[in-house]
């Protein structure tokens, strides 16, 4: 059944996104479903009523024409010829993701080296030996930028998937998704521990510092502690973003305006209001971007916390301000 | 009966495909795959309709007003699907194609090799 599905979901995927089209395809998949049921019930294997159901379900062009549609499907014919969308395959998309994931880990890495370079003049200045401690910082700022490099270059290669010239068909988006679900848990895990590390970076201090100097030394690592926390949480913050961002990035390279774009609606949360989908779906982003840049401004982690249960509050608002009223289902009668 | 190949003309049958659907919905009220059943049953077998062509017929008598669609749960496992049942206009456009069919088979058939018309009068052969 699932090819079937595949099928019907190639023909249309370069169909306008109308509701007459929404409601063709559907009526199409329920009689092919049911052909494909009874074949099954009379005994025929899976391919033999996959064979069946396909070669007879005829071609769009006639549907075309009952829909009123004949000049989209003749644009479509035209600009496919002109500028053909090639679908990605499903291990084209496995080794992009895989990528993606590579190149989150070369640029969260190489922010928190950075980071993390700053301890080396702190801590070889204690033993005055100051030019190893710039070496030390030179060689973590070059390592980074090493890293930076290294993931520009290997970007070039997978540029072209968002840029126009492919499309996830059916089979892809469903792929994409699970990929999503999967890694869903992960990033909201990783997210906040990342977020908490940078919170909490100062506590070290206030609790070695109530516990009294120890041996000299304390203020030092006292620092290096604070600047490991803070570039092992920005780590886990860019990492888990960045990977995010990649998979969502490819769920939408679909064109928004045919039949394709509906395949990975579900990763999405849709709002009848374009504005109010547009301005939601970079809300968090936002505030995340806001809270860490005030965060880090000011240090002043005890306050700036106060900006989550206030986006929370704010966040509702919209929401229920631009909710979309659920279309009743259609009336049943028999 | 005729000889009959696999494939009947979708040209030559295409006008009458709305016949065959408001024939099969003027007995009761039914959704697509159980009307494309009886289409193929009924021709035993000879005329297999294809989704489209008969989604496409839904879609256009619906506009015209020949036929009304509904919701209503199938008679198996409750899945709702989509029901249709002819209108008066329908029943009115079913009996004018009854009466074209009638009139083309009756012109057709005149030029049509070793049929009876043959014995009457006329021209006996369309082959150059």
């Amino acid at each position: 059944m699932e090819t079937i599905k595949n099928y019907l979901e190639a023909m249309f995927a370069n169909m306008p996104r109308t509701a007459d089209v929404e409601k063709a395809k559907s009526e199409l998949l329920q009689m092919m479903e049911d052909k494909y049921n009874e074949l099954i019930s009379e005994g025929k294997t899976e391919n033999e009523a996959v064979g069946t159901v396909i070669s007879e379900f005829g071609n769009l062009d006639e549907l075309a024409e009952a829909l009123g549609l004949e000049k989209e499907v003749q644009q479509e014919h035209e600009e496919s010829e002109a500028n053909p969308r090639r679908a990605l395959a499903l291990e084209e998309i496995r080794d992009y993701l895989q990528y993606a994931s590579v190149r989150a880990l070369c640029i969260a890495l190489g922010v928190a080296l950075c980071i993390i370079s700053a301890t080396g003049p702190i801590l070889f200045d204690t033993i005055h030996l100051a030019g190893v401690g710039v070496l030390v910082l030179l060689l973590l700022v070059a390592g980074a930028v090493l890293l930076f490099v290294f993931s520009g270059i290997t970007s070039k290669k997978w540029s072209y998937i968002t840029k126009g010239s492919c499309y996830l068909d059916y089979a892809g988006s469903n792929y994409t998704m699970e990929e999503k679900g999967r890694y869903r848990r992960s990033f909201a895990a990783r997210l906040t521990l990342g977020i908490i590390l940078c919170a909490i970076c100062w506590l070290p201090m206030v609790i070695a510092d109530s516990l009294g100097n120890l041996a000299g030394l304390g203020e030092v690592f006292q620092i290096i502690v604070l600047l490991g926390m803070i570039a092992a949480g920005v780590f886990l913050i860019i990492h888990s973003s960045m990977i995010m961002g990649s998979i969502n990035d490819l769920l939408k390279i679909n064109d928004g305006q045919t039949m394709s774009s509906s395949y990975t609606e579900k990763a999405f949360p849709h709002y009848d209001n374009p504005k109010a989908d547009g301005l939601l779906s970079i809300y968090w982003p936002t505030v995340r971007s806001i809270y860490l840049i005030w965060s880090f401004l000011t240090f002043a982690w005890w306050r700036t916390w106060i900006i989550w249960p206030v986006a929370g509050i704010v966040y509702a608002i919209i929401k229920s301000l631009f909710k979309s009223d659920n279309p009743t289902q259609g009336n049943s009668q028999v | 009966m005729a000889e009959m190949n696999a494939g009947i003309s979708s040209d030559v049958i295409r006008g009458y495909n709305d016949t065959m659907i408001l024939y099969i919905l003027k007995q009761e009220p039914s959704y697509g795959y159980e009307i494309s059943k009886r289409i193929r049953s009924i021709s035993e077998d000879k005329y297999i309709i294809k989704e489209t062509t008969l989604y496409s017929a839904f879609s256009r008598m619906e506009k015209n007003g020949y036929i009304e669609s509904y919701e209503a749960a199938g008679d198996a496992n409750g899945k709702k699907r989509t029901y249709y049942r002819i209108s008066e206009a329908g029943l009115k456009y079913y009996r004018e194609k009854c009466n074209e069919w009638e009139l083309t088979k009756d012109v057709i058939q005149r030029f049509i090799d070793g049929s009876s018309y043959l014995t009457m009068k006329g021209e006996t052969n369309g082959n150059d």
